[in-house]
């Protein structure tokens, strides 16, 4: 295996290759086609350097499987920003990184005529000032170093703030970055402060943790930034089928889009860009999972409009559905008649409460309880109606097709569990 | 601006690490790299950082008379906090959970040193959608003082006395240590997992919800024992998984899969039936929320093991079938 490395330039087709790893675990190696056997087992290698325990080998009738076995509400810290932590660089990159904020740890300013000099006569290394200026750049760009132009030439010097100087001014922060490293909304930029400053978080935990979702955080970004700016994005959405590194190939359609919103299921772990289409005229949700974001851009001259516009529609909308309908349409009541005894059972009557979202509840009996949802979508309501089962009286509203489906299925799954029946199926 | 940047790579911190040392010995060098590097890290760093007779070294460490390694830096390594980092703590610096960990002061203060730093993203831009409604409140003071006590005695392993309203909504006291605070995006509540002490004596776990907790008192006394939370866990855990046979149908399986990521599972795929077998573990107090929400799915999965677990759901979709079918 000669060439391998532990880190990584793409960090795009790794993900794909850590994401199947996690979620499925029952791939195997001929099931990973799109690219080569190499590149298989380049990627399981590295996986396991940076996993180590946690990921798994078990041998089926089709092969070696790959797993990453974590019960993510049991960590402290989520194993997959490994990932992020595993990019590539080359001699200059690591060298510039110690020695410039050595060199410039005075506090005065130098030039980058200076600076190429000092590096070579101080500390015996001898740089091309092209290298040094990119750096200098690109680090005052990353808030290390800061630049200011006296006359016709640009000074460097380092601005930067230890992060342990940080924790120890502000009293709580530690803790603060203990938890919210964990959180998943880019989470792992928490942790990289957290290792910088040689803290661990040991003793807060996240119940139903998605700890997947890390590995579209530098998508988010892009996306944030777009949002903030007010522009419209070039994305790459995959087909649902073609979203993970086993899938055949990279196919997807390129929307130009207007981002406005991340749409999170804590429930079932997928999470949604909510954007705007212009040349289709309507609001769209896209997977994150399976987009990819290509490049910015223009600016849009009715962002506020636009994203006024969404939260209006967010209002009819009990998922990430806006239905069939266009910029302007109907919404499609659907009504659950749930039954609950108010007094023993007054768990079910709280669970309808908190998790009704846009509907609305009444008590039609003693023991009936009414839950109507205007949805533009009333087939997103029926996964979660389906929470209720042994206690739905009726399904009112909505379409015929899914009513029809919702008797169907209960129907399906009387027979699947044996009727009067409930033995193991061996 | 880039989260994938070498900045923050393992690399790079054991790098740190080592330049810290000033001096260090070859065996040190590779001790760390062994300790904090990634499984195959000890086959590429340590060329790297010792001097090589053709210079393919990175040149960050020079050999002594003495033999020992020496940083060529004139000062330890700086580790300087990015313009990445600074706006993610200026974006949680809103999130109403942060002001369970800053006092007032301390957050006007940290507040205003990041004045001039702009969040990475504006407040409203992640909709949690599913959410539910009934979340702790963060800002209660009563909640920010138990939170407050429930962790440091958490940290010090301090011995408290508590009272809460138990799920049967009974008034309770308790004393015990809290061994580690969690929290569920879903529910948006903090609990602690609660080791009583009875007579001087450890007793079982429980777990409290912070929002429950009425008052918490330090008492003037720790406890030494090394309760490990991992043992919590286990002990916690169901024996047997719960066995759930997935077909495509819907695209279930997909769907399955990101929901039940969160869980630790074990899966084998026959392509010829396109059916996939899942294990799932469990906490043993969570088996009603992993019943009701496998049978959300429908019939395109079927728990299939164990018995008691089967037989919860089939008696479940039996009533479910006389409701609609009157029988």
């Amino acid at each position: 295996m000669a060439g391998f490395s532990e880190l990584i330039k793409n960090f795009e087709k790794t993900r794909d290759y850590v994401r199947d790893f996690f979620l499925y675990g029952f791939k195997v190696r001929s099931d990973f086609s799109r690219k080569s056997a190499r590149t298989y087992d380049d990627e399981r290698r590295r996986v396991e350097s940076w996993l180590g325990d946690y990921l798994h080998y078990e041998d089926s009738a089709r092969g070696r499987q790959a797993a990453i076995t974590v019960d993510s509400g049991h960590i402290t810290e989520n194993p997959l920003y490994q990932a992020y932590y595993a990019r590539s660089f080359t001699h200059n990159d690591i060298r510039l990184h110690f020695l410039l904020p050595d060199l410039l740890a005075d506090g005065k300013a130098r030039s980058l005529h200076e600076i190429t000099d000092t590096l070579s006569t101080e500390y015996g290394c001898v740089f091309d000032e092209q290298t040094v200026r990119g750096k200098l750049k690109e680090y005052v760009e990353e808030g290390i170093l800061a630049s200011e132009k006296h006359g016709n030439t640009m000074f460097y010097l380092y601005c930067g703030e230890d992060i342990r100087d940080l924790i120890a001014e502000y009293d709580g922060l530690a803790d603060a970055l203990r938890f919210f490293s964990e959180d998943d909304e880019c989470g792992v930029i928490g942790n990289s402060m957290l290792h910088s400053a040689d803290i661990r978080n040991n003793f807060f935990y996240h119940k139903h943790n998605f700890i997947v979702h890390t590995l579209e955080d530098e998508t988010l970004l892009g996306l944030a930034e777009a949002v903030n700016e007010g522009k419209r994005v070039i994305i790459l959405a995959k087909r649902a089928k073609n979203r993970s590194a086993a899938a055949e190939n990279e196919t997807g359609t390129e929307h130009e889009v207007v981002p406005l919103r991340i749409l999170v299921s804590v429930q079932t772990g997928r999470r949604y860009l909510a954007a705007y289409i212009p040349a289709q005229n309507r609001f769209h949700t896209f997977r994150l999972d399976s987009l990819r974001l290509l490049r910015m851009g223009s600016k849009e001259p009715n962002y506020n409009h636009i994203a006024m516009r969404l939260s209006l529609c967010m209002h009819k909308c009990f998922g990430v559905s806006f239905g069939s309908r266009k910029t302007n349409g109907t919404v499609q009541p659907v009504s659950l008649t749930i039954h609950a005894d108010p007094k023993s059972e007054a768990y079910i009557i709280q669970r309808l409460e908190r998790e009704k979202r846009i509907g609305q509840l009444q008590q039609i009996e003693p023991d009936l309880w009414k839950i109507t949802i205007d949805a533009y979508d009333p087939h997103e309501v029926m996964q979660w109606a389906k929470s209720f089962i042994g206690r739905i009286v009726s399904v009112t509203g909505g379409t015929e097709q899914i009513r029809a489906m919702f008797y169907a299925d209960i129907d399906r799954m009387h027979k699947m569990y044996g009727g009067a029946e409930n033995d193991v199926v061996s | 601006m880039t989260l994938f940047h070498e900045i923050y790579s393992l690399y790079f911190r054991i790098v740190t690490h080592i330049l810290d040392r000033v001096e260090i010995t070859d065996a040190q060098l590779q001790e760390i790299i062994q300790k904090e590097g990634y499984k195959d890290s000890v086959l590429f760093l340590p060329q790297k950082l010792i001097p090589q007779k053709d210079g393919s070294d990175w040149m960050l460490l020079r050999r002594t008379d003495q033999g020992t390694l020496r940083s060529i830096l004139g000062h330890k390594p700086q580790r300087t906090v990015t313009k990445l980092q600074k706006r993610w703590l200026k974006t949680k610096l809103s999130d109403p959970r942060m002001r369970l960990f800053l006092d007032d002061e301390t957050y006007a203060s940290l507040r205003q040193h990041l004045s001039d730093v702009p969040p990475l993203w504006k407040d409203g831009l992640y909709c949690y959608f599913d959410q539910f409604s009934d979340g702790d409140d963060y800002c209660m003071e009563s909640y920010r003082k138990a939170f407050c006590i429930i962790l440091n005695a958490c940290k010090n392993r301090s011995v408290l006395n508590i009272t809460f309203i138990s799920n049967k909504g009974e008034r309770k006291q308790i004393c015990g240590i809290p061994l580690s605070i969690e929290y569920s995006r879903k529910n948006d509540k903090f609990r602690t997992y609660f080791r009583c002490i009875d007579n001087g004596k450890l007793r079982s776990t429980i777990i409290v919800n912070l929002g429950r907790i009425l008052t918490a008192e330090p008492l003037d006394s720790h406890t030494h024992s090394t309760i490990q939370m991992q043992n919590v866990f286990a002990a916690r855990q169901c024996r047997k998984p719960v066995t759930v046979l997935v077909t495509q149908e819907r695209n279930a399986l997909e769907r399955f899969m990101m929901e039940f990521a969160a869980y630790k599972k074990r899966t084998e795929f026959d392509p010829e039936t396109g059916i996939c077998t899942v294990q799932l573990w469990y906490d043993l107090t969570d088996e009603t929320e992993l019943l009701i929400r496998l049978l959300s799915f429908g019939p395109v999965l079927e728990i299939t093991a164990p018995s008691h677990f089967r037989a919860l759901a089939a008696e479940r979709i039996r009533k479910q079938y006389a409701l609609l079918h009157g029988e």
